[in-house]
């Protein structure tokens, strides 16, 4: 596939994405109305579809929409109900495409896995789930080989009222032309293909399709429709040697009989499977490589947009990559599941993948490529996480080190056979000024093959602007997205759901947790009041200085040195995250404890890290914002957060996901604890609130501590003095507002303007303007010389065993004494 | 459970001592006052009476505190001071001058007889001998009880007067005087207005409800030319019959016929028509006074409208997630307007009502005068099968099984309303002026002991208690005892 359609196609989708939604109109030729909403989200033209029906619709249809004027409820009272409705799990609302699941039915297994692949999950805790029907997730279900007539079936099956009609409409007409038609990239020749006849004449005579076809003498080619059949997922049952075939079809047939025995009806569920449903027969034509890019726009502007797909076991021009997982790995039933979605007949799907934290991304995105054998880039998002997915590659394939590169600012390596796998960061790729003569080199490599398939790691961070420099600079035949959290405090993450795909799977948390894939965690929110000299200062700051004060406040200082205290006691390991480098100091000092953050050196951050995995006598580390993504701690049981980033659910999630790999999680009755530190009556409570509504929904429950039993005999209390506090304050009342900031370099790439903060940390020379008096001591000299020291302290330990020291003494001593002598 | 049993005692603890002696004289209420008004708490008290009852001579008090371990002596202390609050168990001094405790006479006769059954006063109803030629069934008496109780509940939050509701039901003038005198609704015109206490009755569990009211009945008895003891013995009667069985209406007296001619109007008891020979209880009646928790009582889950067999066994309907989310299985109106008092509703499925307690939802309720502490016992007395299931697999390391609502939401419930009232207040009596440090620290601890206290400080050397008969008491034997 040559850069320069790859170019001009992504030129061509921003123009669609303006949109902000890949839910194309769905008939130009037949009704008008659509295109008139064409720039609305997938929300409003759900609406459009429901209002359209339910004006031609029957008078009574307007009373059921009717909201209740007493209760504030939409009635939907009047829907007939089943009369064998207890046997059936789900109620669905025709106005918004809420879908409400009773978990505790006995079909909520076969209907929650089939819920997770049409409908976007809105809340899962321990009873009733909650999904909603989207035009984004129904163009996922489509894209995985669901039919629209077996989701309507399903849907009508599983429900507790008949299905509304608007919701039967909208699924029949806004998946009626989604992967209808695909782009086959085979023997580096493109070909449209399609399953259906009747479209595949609307093609040809189209005025803009018809005539690319090209005069081949093979005309139209029909020919078997791809089957799982021929392919294995390294890792998988099958590579077991297992049938999955017989086997699935033995777990089906006894859970049918299970279903009789019980008394239970059964629905049929067990009898559709996703990639049967795919027709015996495809049609497709050959297109020249140049018209590729009018196709796909036509097919976009017609209402059919064309999936594109990979078929990776029939490229022969791309070399293969001799690699396999290693005979050890072994991958989970959650993961394996994800990657069926994206294998489900057996060509490479481009879509997004979404696990919890420390749920096994990585390896999801190995085996993928272990799947595909062709020439692999990674991208991740700091320097830190390329050397962490390159140890995993070696660690989980038989990949040879030779074939795994590294392209950062500091390594600029090439594999050295004719494919391999290239880790390399966003920024790294995206940047657009000048680089260094070898990085430029290293680019231009880069951008002069094709490569099988495209990793994007933590995918949510990356800016829709961005993305399309990275797809335009590189050629990938399939992309895959991994994220733990699909969601942004701003709605740039439907452009993703475009960009790169329909999201082909997402966890449940509980689940997992449940089968102790991750930890299970304790939540806590810890209200601290706020001291009275504080909060009188706190009502007449400004909103700016008004975060430093909740954050300094004393109470909480003095929460998070009693529950520091607690927790090193009972054998955790703690990272304490402020998001304010100026409390992040503050506390740290005054605790005494090593911390993190932007301007740490990279060395002194490996050591730090170092020390607190394998140092008995470092159980605590303080982290800014750099440790929220990312940062792989297996060893940390406890998480305390002093200070965040306002109302970012993301990184609430974020910052739970480090400690959901807990190496400790399968010991009985283990828990990890998250303890939220929150100023009370301040702003911090609102934001609070907010900031857990992801986590809630995924069923975690935040108990609220307002006094930490035990604190007030706690000795040592920092703090405890009204004169200590007026000392705090005033320190604090000195500081310049900028303090209250949160801290600028972070993860997240939207806020970034290029790779420069990332890539110039690690250059040898560092040159930085300063003031005279900054230079000359003014400045606070004091406490980075204090902060050295406890690096100090840190580094010593590190290197040298007290044995190893006085060995060291002894033989400068001994020198001396001979040079003495000499 | 407290909440349920302490209405009605804290009534009888009201009461003077005659009233006791001539509630004492009935078989069937002393046995039903052993039998309820002794909450599970006490269960002690019970052992002391049954110890006690056959006792020819007092129990010197020495010998009954040897009874009970040392540090269960809070436990003693409490189910002494409650028998003596009702009359129950009394001091004297037995020949040598020793302090004593013995059953008070009248109590004691009647609870004997009660055991034993050799009584002929009609104490617990004479069962109907006529022809039963209409059988009249449990369940339609279920059904009869519970479509009364609907009603007057219906009436009171004004659903029946706004969807105009299948089944309505007819109140008597009676009923709707008894809720006003009550303070549960007030009437503006011909428009019917819950008050901030009806708001609180509505939400109790049906047992506590039936004594609120049966209560108020008893209090209004005087005021309509009827003796509140014999109405109040009558009552007790009607918690002794059983289920199921007729009842012959003609050795009662005019007060007792008229009395219960008001109850059929609740739901209490049932009778074809007004001048039937017999009468049947139903549920609502014969667990008043039984152990057997309301919340497994099946008018309580008939009153949750067509559960279903997805509802289990109909016992509640209310699911909260964590999310604060909630789902009720109930096509009730009066359900569905209880639930939006504190939650907004999102959704009205045929059987499914969805909605969200959030803190604006809760303190629009906070403001109406619903407490916290209510909302979360609704809720209780409401849970769905599911949450049972899911507490009770779930014990919280200790063996003890988890809460059935998530701790997180009840918690949240109460801080909800902590947040808007930072003051409480608390009625009682005030102990100051203490000339010595011991002279305050031993009713100080008495008080403690008995569950009275609520507030101390040792400087001042002064303590607040909720009832103060019993300090007043101790700190005079405490005197005599001194010299």
């Amino acid at each position: 596939m040559p850069p320069k359609r790859k170019a001009a196609d992504t030129g061509r989708s921003r123009g669609a994405s303006k949109r902000a939604t890949p839910v194309p109109d769905i008939d130009i030729s037949s009704d008008d109305d659509y295109s008139d909403h064409e720039e609305l989200p997938e929300e409003t033209n759900l609406k459009a579809v429901v209002n359209k029906f339910s004006l031609e619709a029957f008078s009574k249809k307007n009373q059921v929409e009717k909201t209740d004027p007493r209760f504030g409820y939409k009635d939907l009272s009047s829907l007939p109900l089943k009369r064998d409705h207890y046997n059936r799990p789900l109620w669905i609302e025709p106005l918004k495409g809420t879908i409400t699941l009773e978990s505790f039915s006995p079909l909520a297994p076969q209907a929650q896995d089939f819920l997770t692949t049409i409908a976007e999950p809105l809340s899962r805790p321990t009873h009733l789930h909650e999904y909603r029907l989207t035009g984004h997730s129904l163009y996922a279900a489509v894209s995985v080989g669901l039919k629209p007539q077996d989701i309507v079936e399903f849907l009508d099956r599983l429900s507790k009222t008949p299905l509304p009609e608007s919701i039967r409409t909208f699924i029949i007409e806004f998946t009626k032309s989604y992967g209808k038609i695909k782009m086959v990239l085979r023997h580096n020749r493109y070909y449209v293909e399609t399953t259906d006849p009747e479209m595949l004449q609307r093609l040809l005579k189209d005025e803009v399709i018809g005539p690319q076809r090209m005069d081949s003498t093979e005309g139209i080619i029909e020919r078997a429709a791809p089957k799982m059949g021929g392919l294995v997922i390294p890792g998988t049952k099958d590579a077991a040697g297992v049938r999955e075939t017989t086997q699935q079809e033995a777990a089906a047939a006894v859970a049918r009989n299970e279903a009789e025995e019980g008394g239970a009806v059964n629905y049929g569920i067990d009898d559709i499977g996703e990639d049967e449903t795919e027709e015996a027969i495809t049609y497709s034509f050959e297109i020249p490589a140049a018209g590729v890019e009018v196709v796909k726009a036509r097919c976009q502007s017609i209402g059919c947009p064309a999936l594109e797909e990979y078929d990776f076991q029939g490229d022969t021009v791309n070399p293969n990559l001799d690699m396999d997982l290693k005979p050890a790995a072994r991958i989970r039933s959650y993961q394996e599941k994800s990657l069926s979605k994206m294998f489900g007949n057996g060509r490479a799907k481009s879509g997004i993948i979404v696990l919890p934290c420390g749920a096994g991304k990585t390896l999801v995105g190995i085996t993928a490529a272990a799947t595909i054998k062709k020439g692999t880039i990674v991208l991740c998002t700091s320097s830190m996480s390329v050397v962490q997915w390159r140890n995993e590659f070696l660690r989980w394939t038989t990949i040879d080190p030779g074939d795994i590169a590294i392209f950062t600012s500091d390594h600029k390596e090439k594999f050295k056979r004719s494919t391999g796998i290239i880790v390399s960061t966003y920024s790294m790729v995206s940047q657009t000024r000048a680089r260094s003569y070898d990085a430029q080199k290293m680019m231009d490599w880069l951008q002069s093959r094709e490569w099988g398939m495209m990793i994007l790691d933590e995918v949510h961070v990356v800016p829709a602007s961005m993305f399309r420099k990275v797809t335009s600079a590189i050629a990938a035949q399939s992309k895959l997205g991994l994220t733990a959290t699909l969601l942004r405090e701003d709605d740039k993450i439907k452009d993703l759901n475009f960009l790169i795909g329909p999201k082909l799977y997402e966890a449940n948390w509980m689940e997992l947790a449940a089968q102790g894939h991750i930890a299970k965690v304790q939540c806590a929110e810890v209200w601290c009041p706020m001291t009275t000299e504080f909060y009188s200062e706190y009502l007449r700051e400004s909103s700016r200085k008004q975060a430093l004060l909740y954050i300094m406040n004393p109470r909480k200082f003095q929460a998070c040195q009693f529950l520091i205290d607690f927790h090193e006691k009972r054998g955790d390991k703690i990272i304490v995250f402020s998001d304010n480098v100026y409390a992040l100091e503050r506390y740290a000092l005054k605790l005494n404890k090593a911390y993190i953050y932007g301007g740490t050196p990279q060395n002194e951050r490996m050591r730090i890290l170092e020390n607190f995995q394998h140092n008995e006598q470092v159980n605590t580390i303080f982290l800014s914002k750099i440790g929220d993504t990312s940062l792989d701690l297996p060893e940390a049981t406890c998480l305390i957060q002093i200070s965040s980033h306002y109302g970012s659910r993301r990184q609430e999630a974020q910052r739970l996901g480090r400690i959901l790999r807990a190496k400790r999680r399968n010991d009985e009755g283990f828990n990890a604890f998250f303890y939220s530190l929150v100023s009370k009556d301040t702003n911090e409570m609102v934001y609070s609130a907010k900031r857990q509504a992801f986590l809630i929904d995924q069923g975690y429950a935040f108990k609220v501590i307002t006094h930490l039993q035990g604190i007030d005999n706690y000795e040592g209390l920092s703090y405890a003095t009204p004169a200590e506090r007026r000392e705090l304050l005033q320190e604090v009342m000195l500081q310049n507002e900028s303090s209250a900031d949160v801290e600028q370099v972070n993860d997240d790439l939207f806020s970034m303007r290029s790779g420069k903060r990332v890539t110039a940390k690690k250059a040898g020379p560092k040159r930085s303007a300063a003031t005279l008096s900054g230079l000359a001591g003014g400045d606070d000299m004091a406490y980075i010389e204090y902060n050295k020291s406890r690096n100090k302290q840190l580094k010593d330990k590190a290197g040298h065993h007290p044995l190893f020291k006085k060995m060291e003494r002894d033989r400068q001593r001994r020198k001396k004494e001979r040079e003495m002598e000499g | 459970m407290t909440s349920a049993t302490s209405r009605p005692l804290e009534y009888l603890e009201g009461l003077p001592g005659t009233t006791f002696y001539k509630l004492y004289q009935q078989p069937s209420t002393a046995l039903a006052i052993f039998r309820r008004m002794l909450p599970d708490l006490v269960n002690v008290a019970k052992c002391f009476v049954m110890a006690l009852l056959y006792l020819k001579d007092p129990l010197p008090t020495a010998d009954l505190e040897v009874w009970v371990n040392s540090e269960s002596k809070k436990e003693r202390d409490n189910a002494l001071s409650i028998l003596g609050r009702l009359h129950i168990l009394s001091t004297t001094l037995t020949g040598d001058n020793v302090r004593a405790y013995m059953i008070t006479n009248p109590f004691a006769a009647s609870l004997r007889q009660a055991l034993t059954g050799a009584e002929d006063s009609h104490s617990f109803g004479v069962f109907s001998q006529a022809p039963e030629h209409t059988l009249t069934s449990i369940t339609d008496l279920d059904e009869y009880a519970r479509r009364q109780w609907e009603g007057v509940m219906g009436y009171m939050v004004g659903t029946s007067a706004l969807s105009g509701q299948r089944d309505m039901v007819n109140l008597s003038k009676g009923v709707k005087q008894l809720l006003q005198a009550g303070h549960l609704v007030e009437i503006r015109g011909n428009r019917v207005d819950i008050t901030k206490d009806g708001f609180g009755f509505v939400l109790q569990d049906v047992n506590t409800q039936v004594w609120h009211i049966l209560i108020l009945y008893v209090e209004s008895a005087e005021a309509i030319g009827m003796d509140s003891v014999e109405v109040l013995s009558f009552l007790f009667l009607l918690s002794s019959l059983e289920l199921g069985s007729s009842y012959d209406k003609s050795h009662m007296t005019p007060n007792q016929l008229r009395t219960l001619m008001d109850l059929a109007d609740f739901g209490i008891v049932y009778q074809e028509h007004a001048d039937a020979t017999r009468f049947y209880p139903t549920r609502l009646a014969t667990t008043l006074t039984s152990d057997s928790s309301a919340l497994s009582n099946p008018v309580t889950g008939s009153l949750t409208g067509p559960a279903g067999p997805s509802g289990g066994s109909g016992s509640g309907f209310i699911i909260i997630e964590t999310n604060y989310r909630l789902y009720a299985y109930t096509s009730s109106p009066l359900q569905i307007s209880l639930i939006s008092l504190f939650t907004n509703l999102k959704y009205r499925f045929p059987n499914l009502v969805t909605g969200k307690i959030t803190r604006q939802s809760v303190r629009r309720a906070i403001e109406m005068g619903i407490t916290a502490d209510q909302i979360i016992s609704y809720l209780l007395s409401h849970a769905h099968p599911q949450l049972r299931k899911h507490s009770a697999a779930q014990p919280n390391g200790k063996g003890v099984p988890a809460s059935v609502l998530p701790p997180t939401v009840t918690d949240q419930i109460r801080l909800w309303q902590l947040e808007r009232d930072r003051l409480r207040a608390t009625a009682g009596f005030l102990f100051k002026d203490f000339t010595s440090l011991a002279e305050y620290q031993a009713p100080c601890q008495y008080a403690a002991e008995i569950g009275v206290l609520v507030w101390k400080s040792d400087r001042k050397r002064m303590f607040f208690v909720t009832r103060h008969e019993q300090v007043a008491a101790f700190l005079r034997s405490q005197k005599v005892g001194g010299k």
